[in-house]
Order: structure tokens, then C-alpha cells, then sequence
């Protein structure tokens, strides 16, 4: 350990400072227990504090053998000054769905991260992989042997793969959720391993598989196919409960206002008044809903989870062609199958995500996500010539406002031929 | 119960008995042989099955969960159908761990929750236990372990009406185009805007997020407040290193706005070599090239630094999802603790909580009393970078004579 | 009706190995243009199957998966380790 070198970082000895957890003290305490890579990190960044600049440089390597994702090529532009972190790649590695671990499984990919990498993670990246940070290259298949070998598990999905899907915690632990988001998010992992490792797209694809729409993964502003949970049936009411909540006995959205005085609570002002399509009232004592009006914004439900709850005959609503802004600016996902019931073997979902992607792939440009692609060639076509079916109000906010659909010629009587020589009978020249 | 049976011929099925054995460090080396990367190779195992590594009690109320309430500020009580009842505990990490951390974590699993974990998607940790005596155990554990420095290793908090953890990117870290750097942006935001993370005090949640550069890998264009990594000016190109170290013809194509141009240019020395010009003004700053072409660097201490955007969700609650909004074009890189990015946020927080109703979110808020309003109460200058002039533009454009008299106006008359 | 595949693997080493000499990674939509009748997942089935022949290899441009020929372009050495 004598020769371990550690940098000066007076201005990240700042980020010691405060509440906040430290991720420079994490660090520090890493390098201490002898670590050399930890130092060097610290002290690269300590430079680029100094220099506004970063000190990394992008390397082209991709994945493992026959891998076409799963990792992220790193070099230093400082090496001679940071020699332990001179390569520092990362790799992917597939969380289980909604991020449950336990200790046996922390440990022990601790002892393994320790020995083939720099002990360095993310827990997790912004698609949901955990992310290892830092190795060199030699040491990206041991690493993948270790992990297929020692723990069964796998990398992740980068470049124009499938990316690693995610869900939110859905049955585990939420009473909202009208989706088993895990079992789908596993299911459609393991279907689309093929997609997951080696590219087989003009650019990146995403699920996403919220249990409600409170969207607790953010499903309608990353995901290509956003699935999300919802009800046909109606709003499960406690009368009992509602008057609970009225007399101030349970705290109105479970207590999630409890550290600012909003005086008693007001179910008219709160709830009726706040519902987006004004479709509940009291009649006496009992609280009544159109469900028929209702748009299953949640709100209701929110604010009193021990009163309501969504209905029993569930699945999802989907969405497609989230991205984000470049190029052609950032884009929500846009509704395109109202309902469709979610259950194991869940091949209607898949029946759809092949027709869905047979398009994209014959027609989407180089780097042209599944959003552009719909604007692009629109989305009537998507909806009515790709996918087969019918187009619905509720596909668009409001109709379009101008005159110029592109009218196809079998959509006229009598086709765009036509007699001049008829014409010009009718009509002198 | 979750049904499983159809799954147990896969490989990450059951892992438990796999991970029972001690980590072999020299099982690769003895196996893996590089010039036959396929002899023994395992692939497309996928990730392990989820339902393993839940604690007891949710493995047996998975569907079954009736209501939940929040005890304070990070402190969730769930009750079953079957009458069984779960405390949740959600503490903050800065998602950048080592395996100290990690190992920690473990020991405090198995201190108090069956060895259970699982963090969240916004990056914080959370603990389950059944019984309220090991819950307020736990508590007092977590309030009591901090840092050497003094920070909290695991702060208690991010659950209902407050801040919840930011979402965030590399940075300087570990990336090759950020614009700014991320975790230290989200330590100093996070420090000064602690009292709202173990709160319950604003009108609703209140969302941040924060990315490095335009890729935005944090996808924060639909948050309450979103912090973006901006760059200003467009990369250099090395004349004397480009045909060395890279393919012109496919730092050209990396271009998303087509600026890059080949180009046959003289060096000092008067050797003719071929090279790329880049059209400044198509330039919008992606570092896409630099990333195929190590010789046109991006980065720089005056160009670069921070934009804030606001007013953005994503939930559908009461009203539809909607991107954020650019209100500060462009902030300098102050460092180490980025001064006014965190002035700038308490200004807009303040007057959000002072101004919203309950349930508004802060885009509902600015929406209700107009974005006019929005900048006066924030105390906020209105600048030409806030008008659209990219794609889309004209969404934004204001066609109606209904606006609302503001220091803005007053100034004209 | 179906390609056969071994022959598109040589139609797609063929083409890739001409178009290297001008760039030398490209698209999986580039590749294609190797054999117009086949189908998208044809093409990728068989240049994925050829990168684990180790006669075709992958590169990252950060977002995107490309292909290259190996021994053409900047090898990872050139770029981002010696240089100079
Ligand atoms: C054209 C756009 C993009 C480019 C060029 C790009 C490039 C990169 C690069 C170079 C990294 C490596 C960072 C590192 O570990 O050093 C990265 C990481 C990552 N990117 Fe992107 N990215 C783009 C867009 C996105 C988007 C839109 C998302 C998600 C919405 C995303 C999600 C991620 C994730 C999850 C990581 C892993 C590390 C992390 O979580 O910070 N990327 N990206
Ligand atoms: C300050 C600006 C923004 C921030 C901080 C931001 C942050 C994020 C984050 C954190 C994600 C999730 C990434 C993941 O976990 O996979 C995301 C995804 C996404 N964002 Fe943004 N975002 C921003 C702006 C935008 C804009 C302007 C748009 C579009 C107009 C946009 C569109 C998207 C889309 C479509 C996704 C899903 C993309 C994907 O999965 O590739 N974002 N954003
Ligand atoms: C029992 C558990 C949970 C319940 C009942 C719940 C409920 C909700 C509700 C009601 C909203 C909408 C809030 C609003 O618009 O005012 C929401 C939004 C959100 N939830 Fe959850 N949530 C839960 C767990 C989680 C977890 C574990 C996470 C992730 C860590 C999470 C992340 C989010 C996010 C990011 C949003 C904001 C989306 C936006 O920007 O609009 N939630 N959740
Ligand atoms: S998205 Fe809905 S079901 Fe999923 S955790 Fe959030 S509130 Fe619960
Ligand atoms: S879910 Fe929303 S729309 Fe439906 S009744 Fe409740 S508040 Fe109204
Ligand atoms: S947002 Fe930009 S700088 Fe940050 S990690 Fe992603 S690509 Fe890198
Ligand atoms: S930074 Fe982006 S837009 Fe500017 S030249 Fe490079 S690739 Fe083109």
C-alpha cells in the first residue's frame, strides 16, 4: 500500500460539506481502504473542476464477443497523471425488474467487482442497468464470465439494441397498480434477449411498464412503447372509507401533505372540484362517479387510497415513439391501442411489437427513432396500414385543423383517371 | 402469490443457491480462453427473476396490498387484505457508489430486513420490516450513520408532497461530452433544498432532474425542474491529428444537422492533408462528432455550463404530461458548489410553494397564473432564448389577445 | 421466399469489405443494400451470426451499434491509446 498516491482535492473537499449524502466522501473512504483508482478518479475530476472541462475520451468498444451492447469504452486524456484510470470502461449489467437485491447477491458482486474492476458503480443508470464503472479492457470478458457463470446473470442492452427494459414496483408494493409490471418486464426480457445483445435496429429501442398512470418510471416520456396500466370497469368505492376521510379520521392523499397546515379537509374543493372531467358528486352521503366520463387520471384515487380504488378488469393502454430532443425535438408517447389485456403468454402485445418493429426496420433511416419514424410517415398510416387498426378520436387531442389530407386514389369514385375528352364536352376550353 | 412455474427452466430462475458459493476470482482466468471465446461461453441468460429477492412478506401480499400512508417524510405504512402490514423506509443515495457503500448496505439488510433491498427509480434506497419495534430501530440506525465529512450516508425523506431524489447523469465522472458536472451539481442542489426532501411541506411533489449534455441520457425534459449541461460553441477540429486518429467520413456522418464538411486544408508546414470544416451556425452543440473523432474536442470553461427548465411532469394526474420549459438559458459553471443554479432553483421553489394551490404541480401553477406571472414571482428575467426558434416552434407562439398586465408590460407604457 | 443465409453472409462480407476501403463502419441499413430481397431480420441475423465468425465486428458510436470489417479504419489503439 506505500506506494498508493492520493491527489490534493481541496475544492471536492467542499462536496463534503452539507446533508446530502457525499458521494466524495464514498470515495475517499474507498480509496483509503487502498485503492489507487479511487484517487485517480477524484483527482481527474478535481482537475476538471479546475478546467471546466472533462478529462475523458470516447472509445468505440461495444460489448463482449458476439455482443453488439453492454458496455461503454473509456480512456483518460490525462493518463501519465492517472495511470489507474487511464482505461475505464463501463458495463451494463441487467437489473431484476423493479430493483429488488438482497445481501447475498450485494456481497458477493462486490467481491467480484472488487477483484475485476474498480469497485465503482451506479446504482442504477437512467435505463435501469446497474452500471459498473471502470475496468480496463482485458478484463471485460472475465468479467462477463464471472457474471454469466457465478451469478447467471447478464449485460444489458446499449447502441441500437433493445435497451434494457424497466418497470415501476407495480404488485410488489402498490395497491394502484393494475399490471403485473415486473412478470411483463422479465417476460418481454427474456423474449427479446436476441434484441437486447446484438443490434437489430435503425437505433435505440425502449419498454417501459408503469402499473398506473402516475407513471412512477416515466414510461410516456422515454419509452418507444409505453405500457401502462388502467381499468374498463368502474372506481372501487368504500362509502365507509370516503366518510372517514370527510370526518378527518384517515389523512387526505395518505398523509403526503402532513407538514403544512391546508386546514380540514375539503372533499369538495379537493377532489370533485379538482376532478379534469367534473364527473363525481355527492349524492347525500354517498360519492358517486360517471365512469363512463372518467379518464382514470388517478387523482381521485390518490387522495384517498382507502376510500377508491381502480376496478378489477385491467390491462394496458399503450403508447408509442417517446425520445428524447435530438433530433427532430423531444417527443411524448402517443396513444395508440386504448386497451389490451395483459397476460401471460402476452401474445397479443407481441403479435403488435413484431408488426410494430418489421416497419421500423424496413423503413426507419439510420439513428431515425420509432417517434420520428411515426411523424414522418404519420400516424394514420402507422395506425391503420401497419398495426391494422381502426382509427378513434382517441387517438388525437383534437382533430387536425386544416383541409389537406393526402386523399388516396382508391378512396375516390372512379379512380384519378378520367376523360378529358368527357370533360371538355361539359365544359368549352 | 405470483405464479412463476412458467419461468423455472430459466437460467436466472433461481440464482440463490449459486450465490451461496464464494465469489471464485480465479475461475475466469482458468476457464476463459481468448482465442476460443466461445468454448464455454454462456449467453442470453438475462436477468435474474425478480420474485427471489423479495422479503417474505411481499412475495406473500403481491397483489394483495388494500392502502398506504405515509408515517413522515419518508416513512410508508402498507396494509394487506390479508391484514398483514409493511413499513417502508426511503432514504437518499447519490446513485454514484462504491462497493464500501454497497457492503454497508448489505450489513444493514441483514440487520433489519431479512436481507432485503431495492432501490427506486430515482435512485433512492428503500427498507421493508413487519414489526414497528425494528422499524423505529432502524430509524434511529439510519439518522445516526454519516460520513466522514459529515453528510448523512442514508438521509431519510423523498416520499410525498417535497423533493424527491434527482435523477441524474455521468458528467465529469465518467463521460466525454458533459457540459457540466453532474454529481457534484446534484450534491450542492440537494444540500440547499434538504428541507424539502424530508418534507411534506409543498403544495405537491416536486420533481428535479439533471443532465450533462443535449443527449440528456436523464431524460429530464418532463420534469418539475430540469437542470441541462449546455454547450456554446462548436468543436475545434485538429488539422494535424484528424487523418491520424480518425475517419473523416464518419465524423461527418455522426452529424445530426449535417454542419460537418469535408474539407482539403494546409497545414502550417504546407503538407495538404484532408480535414473537415464545421458551419458554425448549424452547430447545436451535440459532441456527437467528438464522440466518432477524438480529434474535434468539444469542451470548454467559457462556453459551457448550465440551462434550467421548468414546469414540466409526467404523471397524468388532473392534467396531461408535459415537457419542461426553458427559463434560464444558460448559467456559468461555478464551482465547486454551483452557486447560482442553486439560488436559481430555491428562487422558482419559493414561489411555487408561497403560489400554488394544493395538488398543482409547479407547471399547473405557472399555467394557472400565467408564465408572465411565473417570471415576475420567481423574480426571473424573461430572455429571447426562451422563445422557440427550434423545430415546433410555433406550438409555443401565443395566439390569443388574453394575457395578463406584468412588470413586462409596465415597462413598455 | 426465404434467403439463404450462408449465401447472404457472403454477399454481406463482400459488400461491407468493398464499402470499408470509403468508411469503414456502417449501419445495419447500409448492409441491406448487400442483398435487396433479403428481409431486415435476415440481414441482422446473418451479420450478427457473422461477427461471432469473428469475420465482421461491432463498434459503438456511444448510442449506436455499427459495423465494421476487421483490419480496416482506425483500430481502438490508434484512436484513443498510443496515439500519436
Ligand atoms: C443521441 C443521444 C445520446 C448519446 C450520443 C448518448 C451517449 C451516451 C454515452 C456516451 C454514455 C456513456 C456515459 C458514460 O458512462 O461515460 C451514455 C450513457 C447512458 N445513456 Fe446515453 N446518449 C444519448 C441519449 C440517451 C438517452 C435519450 C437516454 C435515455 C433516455 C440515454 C440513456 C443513457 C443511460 C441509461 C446511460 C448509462 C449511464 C447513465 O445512466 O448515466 N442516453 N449515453
Ligand atoms: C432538461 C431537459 C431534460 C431532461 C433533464 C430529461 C431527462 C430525462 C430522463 C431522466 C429520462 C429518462 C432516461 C431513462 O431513464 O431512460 C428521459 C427520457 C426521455 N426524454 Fe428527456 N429530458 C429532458 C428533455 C427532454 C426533451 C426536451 C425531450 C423531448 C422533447 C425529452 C424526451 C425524452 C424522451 C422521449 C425520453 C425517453 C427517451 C428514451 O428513452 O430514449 N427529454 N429524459
Ligand atoms: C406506493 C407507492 C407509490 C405511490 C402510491 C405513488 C403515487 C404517485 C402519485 C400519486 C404520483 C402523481 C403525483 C402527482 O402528479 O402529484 C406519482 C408520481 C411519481 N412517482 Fe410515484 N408512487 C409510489 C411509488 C413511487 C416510487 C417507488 C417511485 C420511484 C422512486 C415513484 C416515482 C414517481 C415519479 C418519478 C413520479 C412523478 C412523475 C411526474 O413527474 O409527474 N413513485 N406517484
Ligand atoms: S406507476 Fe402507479 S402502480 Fe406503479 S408504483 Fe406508481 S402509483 Fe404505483
Ligand atoms: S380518476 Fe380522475 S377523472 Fe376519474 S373520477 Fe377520479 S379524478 Fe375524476
Ligand atoms: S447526458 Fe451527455 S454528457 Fe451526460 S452522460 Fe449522457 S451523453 Fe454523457
Ligand atoms: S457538436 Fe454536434 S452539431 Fe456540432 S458539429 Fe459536432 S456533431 Fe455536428
Amino acid at each position: 500500500m506505500a506506494d498508493l498516491k492520493k491527489h490534493d482535492t481541496p475544492l471536492l473537499n467542499e462536496l463534503k460539506k452539507g446533508p446530502f449524502p457525499s458521494f466524495v466522501d464514498d470515495l475517499e473512504t474507498r480509496a483509503n481502504s487502498g485503492v489507487q483508482c479511487c484517487y485517480d478518479l477524484l483527482g481527474q475530476l478535481e482537475l476538471s473542476y479546475n478546467h471546466k472541462e472533462t478529462h475523458w475520451k470516447h472509445g468505440g468498444i461495444v460489448g463482449v464477443f458476439g455482443y453488439g451492447g453492454g458496455v461503454i469504452g473509456r480512456y483518460s486524456d490525462a493518463p501519465k497523471e492517472f495511470p489507474s484510470i487511464a482505461h475505464f470502461h463501463t458495463l451494463r449489467v441487467n437489473q431484476p425488474a423493479s430493483k429488488f437485491y438482497n445481501s447475498r447477491f450485494l456481497r458477493k458482486l462486490c467481491d467480484m467487482w472488487d477483484h475485476r474492476g474498480s469497485g465503482i458503480c451506479n446504482f442504477h443508470g437512467s435505463t435501469g442497468d446497474m452500471i459498473l464503472i471502470g475496468t480496463s479492457t482485458d478484463q471485460l470478458e472475465p468479467t462477463f464470465y464471472d457474471l454469466s457463470h457465478q451469478f447467471d446473470m447478464d449485460l444489458g442492452g446499449s447502441g441500437s439494441n433493445l435497451r434494457t427494459p424497466s418497470c415501476c414496483m407495480g404488485k410488489a408494493r402498490c395497491e394502484f397498480s393494475c399490471l403485473d409490471t415486473q412478470a411483463i418486464t422479465y417476460d418481454l426480457t427474456m423474449t427479446y434477449q436476441d434484441e437486447l445483445h446484438r443490434p437489430a435496429f435503425p437505433y435505440k429501442f425502449k419498454f417501459k411498464t408503469s402499473g398506473c398512470p402516475n407513471d412512477c418510471v416515466a414510461a410516456i416520456a422515454r419509452a418507444c412503447t409505453s405500457i401502462i396500466g388502467t381499468w374498463r370497469d368502474n372506481i372501487r368505492i368504500d362509502q365507509k372509507a370516503v366518510q372517514a376521510y370527510i370526518g378527518g379520521e384517515l389523512k387526505p392523499n395518505a398523509g403526503a401533505f402532513s407538514d403544512r397546515d391546508w386546514g380540514a379537509f375539503d372533499i369538495q374543493k379537493e377532489v370533485i372540484d379538482l376532478c379534469p372531467t367534473r364527473c363525481m358528486w355527492m349524492d347525500g352521503n354517498e360519492l358517486k362517479i360517471d365512469d363512463r366520463e372518467c379518464t382514470r387520471c388517478m387523482h381521485c384515487i390518490n387522495v384517498m387510497p382507502s376510500a377508491l380504488r381502480p376496478g378489477v378488469d385491467c390491462g394496458a393502454t399503450i403508447l408509442n415513439g417517446a425520445k428524447a430532443p435530438i433530433l427532430e425535438g423531444a417527443q411524448m408517447s402517443t396513444l395508440i391501442i386504448p386497451f389490451m389485456k395483459m397476460e401471460y403468454p402476452y401474445q397479443e402485445f407481441k403479435d403488435y411489437v413484431e408488426l410494430m418493429w418489421d416497419w421500423w426496420m424496413e423503413e426507419g433511416k439510420n439513428r431515425e427513432r420509432l417517434g420520428e419514424l411515426i411523424q414522418r410517415q404519420g400516424l394514420a398510416h402507422y395506425i391503420i396500414d401497419i398495426l391494422g387498426r381502426e382509427p378513434i378520436p382517441q387517438h388525437v387531442r383534437e382533430p387536425r385543423s386544416n383541409p389537406y389530407p393526402f386523399w388516396k386514389e382508391e378512396e375516390v369514385p372512379g379512380g384519378w383517371t378520367r376523360s378529358l375528352e368527357d370533360f371538355r364536352k361539359r365544359h368549352a376550353a | 402469490m405470483i405464479d412463476t412455474s412458467m419461468y423455472k427452466d430459466d437460467p436466472g430462475y433461481n440464482i440463490q443457491e449459486l450465490l451461496d458459493k464464494p465469489y471464485d476470482p480465479e475461475l475466469a482466468d482458468r476457464e476463459y480462453n481468448p482465442d476460443k471465446p466461445m468454448a464455454g461461453r454462456l449467453t442470453d441468460q438475462g436477468p435474474p427473476h425478480f420474485e427471489q429477492f423479495f422479503p417474505e412478506v411481499i412475495k406473500k401480499n403481491y397483489g394483495k396490498w388494500l392502502t398506504h400512508e405515509f408515517l413522515q417524510s419518508g416513512v410508508i405504512k402498507y396494509t394487506s387484505e390479508t391484514g398483514d402490514v409493511m413499513w417502508v423506509v426511503r432514504c437518499a443515495t447519490p446513485r454514484l457508489v462504491t462497493t464500501n457503500l454497497l457492503r454497508e448496505i448489505a450489513d444493514i439488510a441483514d440487520k433489519f430486513c431479512e436481507g432485503c433491498c431495492r432501490w427506486t427509480t430515482r435512485n433512492s434506497l428503500e427498507w421493508h420490516v413487519t414489526d414497528e419495534g425494528t422499524l423505529k430501530e432502524l430509524i434511529e440506525f439510519l439518522n445516526n450513520l454519516k460520513h466522514p465529512g459529515g453528510s448523512y450516508k442514508f438521509p431519510i425523506g423523498g416520499t410525498g408532497a417535497g423533493i424527491t431524489n434527482i435523477v441524474h447523469t455521468q458528467g465529469w465522472i465518467h463521460c466525454h461530452t458533459p457540459a457540466t458536472d453532474a454529481s457534484g451539481m446534484v450534491k450542492s442542489v440537494m444540500d440547499d433544498m434538504f428541507e424539502y426532501w424530508n418534507s411534506h411541506k409543498l403544495p405537491a411533489k416536486l420533481r428535479i432532474s439533471m443532465a450533462c449534455c443535449l443527449n440528456m441520457c436523464g431524460a429530464v425534459h418532463c420534469s418539475d425542474i430540469a437542470l441541462l449541461g449546455i454547450h456554446r460553441k462548436p468543436p475545434f477540429v485538429e488539422d494535424d491529428r484528424i487523418t491520424g486518429v480518425c475517419e473523416v467520413p464518419l465524423a461527418i456522418a455522426a452529424c445530426p444537422t449535417a454542419a460537418i464538411k469535408p474539407a482539403t486544408v494546409e497545414l502550417a508546414d504546407g503538407k495538404k492533408v484532408k480535414s473537415v470544416r464545421v458551419k458554425n451556425e448549424r452547430c447545436m452543440f451535440c459532441g456527437n462528432c467528438y464522440t466518432m473523432c477524438p480529434a474535434m474536442p468539444l469542451a470548454d470553461e467559457e462556453g459551457d455550463g448550465v440551462a434550467i427548465l421548468a414546469g414540466g411532469k409526467i404523471s397524468n394526474r388532473i392534467t396531461r404530461p408535459s415537457f419542461s420549459k426553458l427559463i434560464v438559458p444558460y448559467i456559468p459553471n461555478e464551482l465547486p458548489r454551483f452557486d447560482s443554479v442553486c439560488k436559481i432553483v430555491r428562487q422558482i421553489v419559493e414561489a411555487y410553494e408561497k403560489g400554488a394551490n394544493k395538488y398543482e404541480r409547479l407547471g399547473d401553477w405557472a399555467t394557472r397564473v400565467g408564465w408572465e406571472r411565473f417570471f415576475e414571482q420567481c423574480n426571473l428575467p424573461f430572455t429571447d432564448k426562451s422563445i422557440d426558434d427550434y423545430r415546433l416552434a410555433y406550438d409555443t407562439y401565443h395566439t390569443t389577445t388574453q394575457f395578463k398586465w406584468s412588470s413586462h408590460t409596465d415597462k413598455m407604457m | 421466399m426465404a434467403v439463404d443465409k450462408e449465401e447472404l453472409k457472403e454477399k454481406i462480407v463482400e459488400f461491407a469489405t468493398k464499402k470499408s476501403k470509403f468508411k469503414s463502419k456502417m449501419y445495419i441499413k447500409d448492409l441491406y443494400k448487400a442483398d435487396p430481397d433479403a428481409k431486415p431480420r435476415e440481414v441482422k441475423n446473418a451479420a450478427n451470426e457473422l461477427v461471432r465468425e469473428g469475420r465482421l465486428e461491432f463498434f459503438s458510436s456511444g448510442s449506436t451499434t455499427m459495423y465494421g470489417v476487421p483490419g480496416f479504419g482506425k483500430s481502438e489503439a490508434q484512436q484513443f491509446e498510443g496515439e500519436e
